[in-house]
């Protein structure tokens, strides 16, 4: 069930209704209801794995409250080993098993296992639930409902954001009340995400993955075209996705984790990845990176290398089971080395909004992650390799075809209209936060155009949201 | 609480309002959803609904080789039996098993006559059709405005379909012609050599004995008629084994289904002049099969 489905368009709606009509004066039947629609939700793509959730769910929470009751800090941290034990080991096997065997015996050996969709999402869940207990920042929840809607709240179940047990249990715990402002600002973010997954990411995806299938057959011209695209593709798509779970949650009532705040717009390596899928980030900077960095710090400069090298590698590792992806979180990590050296790695740039400079490092930066995404893209280091070698030859000037020419053309104008709208809107949590508009017409006729641009320009095949595998 | 959201709703609904008009008016001026990934079987369930097809007694299946090689008027002229020609192009096997499933149902024919070559067996099963049928009888004989939302029709692609991709002509039981002049003709094609048998012939063999079993269970009469095939596609010993085993597997699925079997295999009558490639005949050609086809139909269709 594709947020870009009629399917999904049918749920919602009848989901909508029924929690904002008939559940809405009592709390425990809309969270039941929240429950019950994401067991579903999840079910329809594949039921079976519906058991793991809910196993997963019912441990962590028995794991809560006993980490909770328990006194005896040897025996919570027991249990809250279990449930590392059980989460870890969940997505270890899921995700990692085939790749540990092939890496480890060197041969095609593998077991057919299908990943559960949404699994590393909902387990990141479960974890910062029993840290943050464990270490007394929140109680754990009294009512399983609320628990068990966290884990498995549709909006972001399937592709993130990884909402916090601080940020988003409270939230099923009150009472809600239908905020239109809210609710109209959902639908407009849904819209804009809408926009960025169809028009963009999906009109890209047609060419992108034409040149990376073909691409020793194609000019190096090509390939860099690809390269650029795909860049933008996986914002587009991506945050895209985040766009339309946040606003669904606003429709709800909801109000969900930040994933993206204009990373393109980034100054530096770490500017980027402090704007790049911040749910991850933020999650793995609490709970992986300053333990770390505390128990480096002795080293020094050394120590805190290490620290944001650990950390990303298991950004790159959590994206899947492949060395392209642990070799571009490497890679990334490497790249804040020289902000640790000169002891810059905190300090924003003091830059002038919209001077040269500030283009020209943005400019760095896209071209920077240009050439780092398709180690993200490739299929396997020996295709990255391959890529950049043939990035250095002479066909890099030759002419190629475009099959799907009206496809590129609107892919591009819409790529430019995003760019300049988050530009302008790079203060708001999105680009199409335009109250500022007075005019009513105005504001309708940049609504309608976007709904116009879509259904005109959509791609001919929806492709998944690319983070549905990870 | 109910205030806000009613107002909430009615203006989210007012603001989709202009989009389903827009597209109910695009359907109105000829610009049709698309149903499938295939145009030409698009176009096939446009003229099955024009038509206002309800009864059909013969129902012809099967891909280009039944749509341009059974030529309506001949079999109109000597059956007096509604008849239909359901083909569309670049069918396979696989596929007709889904679209026989449904159309049996909808229109109880007491014959079906599938005209094959190996074409047809090579190929995998194309999974917009089992999308198309899968959905709801009543939403796609009864709401085809839905195709639009179901599988993302841009309209720029609906304006493409519709005045600059290949005409496409039907008779009025569903066949058409292929008739193209000598200089046009490809000789790429006309001397290529598909490779035969592919990962998904063994499938294809699985569906037509699906299919078989099918229409056995059904108290229909199953007729398979194998085309013609260019003469210098199995020019060598290799091929003319393969051609040969593929015939006997087909006789023995079709035959093991009650089935009729009808082999049209024959290159002194169906000589390569008749041709346009290795398996499609010329308007001519498609007369001459269907003549012979007729002459065995006769002693079965009563």
């Amino acid at each position: 069930m594709l947020f870009t489905s009629v399917i999904f368009a049918c749920f919602f709606t009848v989901f909508f209704l029924l929690y904002w009509y008939v559940f809405s004066g009592n709390l425990r039947l809309q969270n039941l209801l929240v429950l019950a629609g994401s067991y579903l939700f999840y079910a329809w793509w594949d039921w079976r794995f519906l058991f793991l959730l809910i196993g997963s769910s019912i441990l962590n929470y028995l794991l809560g409250i006993g980490i909770h009751k328990t006194k005896n800090e040897k025996y919570r941290s027991l249990l809250l080993w279990i449930g590392l034990v059980q989460g870890l080991g969940c997505l270890l096997f899921f995700k990692y098993f085939n790749f540990f065997l092939q890496s480890l015996t060197g041969e095609f050996a593998a077991l057919h296992i299908i990943l559960p969709l949404g699994i590393s999402f909902y387990t990141f869940r479960t974890l910062s639930y029993l840290l943050d207990i464990k270490y007394r920042k929140i109680e754990p929840a009294s009512d399983w409902v609320v628990f068990f809607s966290y884990v498995a709240f549709f909006p972001s179940l399937i592709s993130g954001p990884i909402d916090r047990p601080g940020l988003l249990i409270p939230q099923l715990q009150n009472k809600r009340a239908f905020n239109p402002e809210q609710a109209t600002d959902g639908l407009r973010q849904i819209l804009w995400g809408l926009f960025k997954k169809i028009v963009i990411a999906d009109n890209c995806a047609t060419f992108t993955n034409d040149v990376f299938a073909h691409y020793h057959t194609l000019p190096a011209s090509a390939l860099l075209l690809a390269m650029f695209l795909f860049t933008i593709q996986i914002y587009a798509d991506f945050s895209g996705y985040s766009d339309i779970a946040i606003g669904l949650a606003s429709l709800l009532g909801f109000q969900i984790t930040r994933n993206f705040n204009y990373p393109f717009f980034a100054q530096n390596i770490a500017d980027f990845w402090r704007r790049w899928h911040i749910s991850l980030t933020s999650w793995l900077t609490d709970y992986v990176f300053t333990p770390l960095s505390v128990y480096f710090r002795d080293y020094g400069k050394s120590g805190l290398a290490l620290a944001i090298l650990i950390n990303f590698t298991l950004i790159g590792i959590w994206h899947g089971a492949n060395w392209t992806f642990i070799f571009f979180g490497f890679l990334n990590g490497c790249l804040f080395i020289p902000f640790v050296i000169r002891g810059t790695l905190n300090k924003k740039k003091k830059v002038q909004p919209g001077s040269f400079r500030t283009f020209v490092n943005m400019a760095g930066m896209f071209l920077l992650l240009i050439f780092t995404f398709l180690i993200f893209r490739a299929d396997s280091l020996d295709m990255a390799l391959e890529c950049y070698r043939k990035l250095f030859s002479a066909s890099l000037f030759s002419a190629f075809p475009i099959t799907e020419k009206v496809n590129m053309a609107a892919a591009l104008v819409a790529i430019i209209i995003m760019f300049w709208a988050e530009w302008k809107q790079r203060d708001k949590q999105h680009a199409l936060q335009i109250e500022f508009v007075q005019k009513r017409p105005v504001r309708m006729l940049i609504y309608y155009g976007l709904v116009c641009f879509i259904l005109v320009f959509s791609a001919t095949n929806i492709i998944d949201f690319v983070y549905f595998k990870f | 609480m109910t205030k806000p959201v009613n107002k909430f709703l009615l203006k989210a609904m007012l603001f989709a309002l202009p989009v389903f008009i827009l597209f109910e008016l695009l359907f109105r001026l000829g610009l049709a959803p698309v149903v499938t990934n295939s145009d030409l079987f698009d176009a096939k369930v446009r003229h099955i609904k024009q038509q206002q097809i309800r009864d059909v007694k013969l129902m012809a299946i099967g891909s280009s080789i039944t749509l341009y090689e059974l030529k309506s008027d001949l079999i109109k002229r000597n059956f007096d039996i509604p008849y239909y020609n359901f083909a569309s192009w670049g069918i396979q096997v696989s596929d007709m098993r889904v679209i026989l499933n449904d159309y049996v149902n909808e229109y109880h024919p007491k014959y079906v006559i599938m005209c094959a070559s190996i074409g047809e067996f090579r190929g995998p099963a194309n999974e917009s059709y089992l999308n198309y049928f899968n959905t709801p009888r009543f939403i796609r004989n009864n709401l085809p405005e839905y195709f639009y939302f179901k599988n993302y029709n841009s309209i720029h692609q609906l304006v493409w379909r519709k005045y600059f991709e290949y005409p496409i002509n039907f008779d009025q039981c569903g066949g058409a012609e292929l008739i193209i002049a000598p200089k046009d003709i490809s000789h790429k094609k006309l001397d290529s050599r598909d490779v035969f048998p592919t990962r998904y012939t063994q499938a294809n063999y699985i569906a037509l004995d699906s299919i078989a079993g099918f229409l056995k269970a059904k108290g229909i009469k199953f007729i398979f008629a194998q085309a013609p095939i260019k003469k210098s596609y199995a020019n060598t010993q290799l091929y003319q084994q393969r051609l040969q085993t593929h015939f006997d597997k087909c006789k023995q699925i079709v035959e093991g289904g009650s089935g009729i079997y009808l082999n049209y295999y024959n290159p002194a009558v169906f000589t390569d002049s008749l041709f346009v490639d290795q398996y499609h005949l010329q308007d001519a050609g498609a007369r001459v099969f269907t003549k012979e086809a007729i002459k065995d139909l006769k002693a079965i269709i009563k």
